[in-house]
């Protein structure tokens, strides 16, 4: 039994995935019917902590958008972070730091060099297992 | 994809300026947040002064800057270590001179 409850500790939800999950819930109830995505998500194997593709883009935009050199009237679910929105390389650098903080996930460098743009961070960001 | 959005290609030796740079943001994660604060202004700086004023085409001089890198990242690396005072950062000019 200690050996169980020990376990049990250990593969235990962080509390705020759960918090996030039932607040998404309760903004936008049965959202799933509405997304285009919907029917497979529904069948989905990953289970009800993965997160809804919506939410990922959701928080990918208000982190880059409360980038410091970006203005946030600018910002959409399409643009490039160097070509669009006039950032650098080291500024790129800052905002996949910035989107690992955000979904509590470490992203290899040869990942993060490649994402450029707000529509490949969600892509990526919404296929990671461990994104919360 | 394609078109103006196609993928910038980094040549090597950027992407090892940005893993660095990279590196460095990870080890300020360690340090409260006052010392995260200013390990991150310091160090976003110098990286940016570097962008600036290094010739790209300077490869002696970025190796270098990247080997220096490397061991100033050992050295915040330490849970010891809270700033980076004991960081001299020397001016491109002195520097180059100063290794001939």
């Amino acid at each position: 039994m200690a050996m169980r409850a020990a376990i049990l500790r250990h593969i235990r939800l962080p509390a705020r995935a759960q918090t996030l999950a039932a607040a998404a819930a309760a903004a936008a109830p049965r959202s799933w019917d509405r997304s285009p995505l919907g029917g497979s998500r529904a069948m989905s194997s990953h289970g009800d902590d993965h997160l809804a593709k919506e939410e990922v883009a959701e928080r990918v935009l208000s982190v880059v958008k409360s980038f410091p050199k970006v203005d946030p009237a600018t910002v959409t679910p399409d643009v490039h972070f160097q070509n669009d929105l006039g950032l650098d390389s080291l500024d790129n650098v800052e905002i996949v730091m910035a989107l690992e903080e955000e979904f509590k996930l470490e992203i290899p460098d040869l990942e993060a060099d490649k994402i450029d743009s707000c529509h490949l961070a969600i892509e990526y960001i919404y296929n990671h297992p461990m994104a919360g | 994809m394609g078109g103006a959005n196609a993928p910038r290609r980094l040549s090597g030796m950027q992407k090892q300026v940005l893993a660095l740079y990279r590196g460095f943001l990870r080890a300020a994660r360690s340090k409260s947040p006052d010392d995260r604060r200013r390990v991150e202004s310091i160090v976003s700086a110098e990286f940016r002064r570097g962008a600036r004023q290094v010739d790209r085409k300077n490869f002696l001089y970025i190796e270098y800057l990247l080997r220096r890198g490397k061991k100033q990242l050992d050295q915040l690396r330490s849970p010891d270590t809270t700033a980076l005072s004991s960081l001299n950062f020397i001016p491109p000019s002195q520097s180059v001179d100063s290794r001939k």
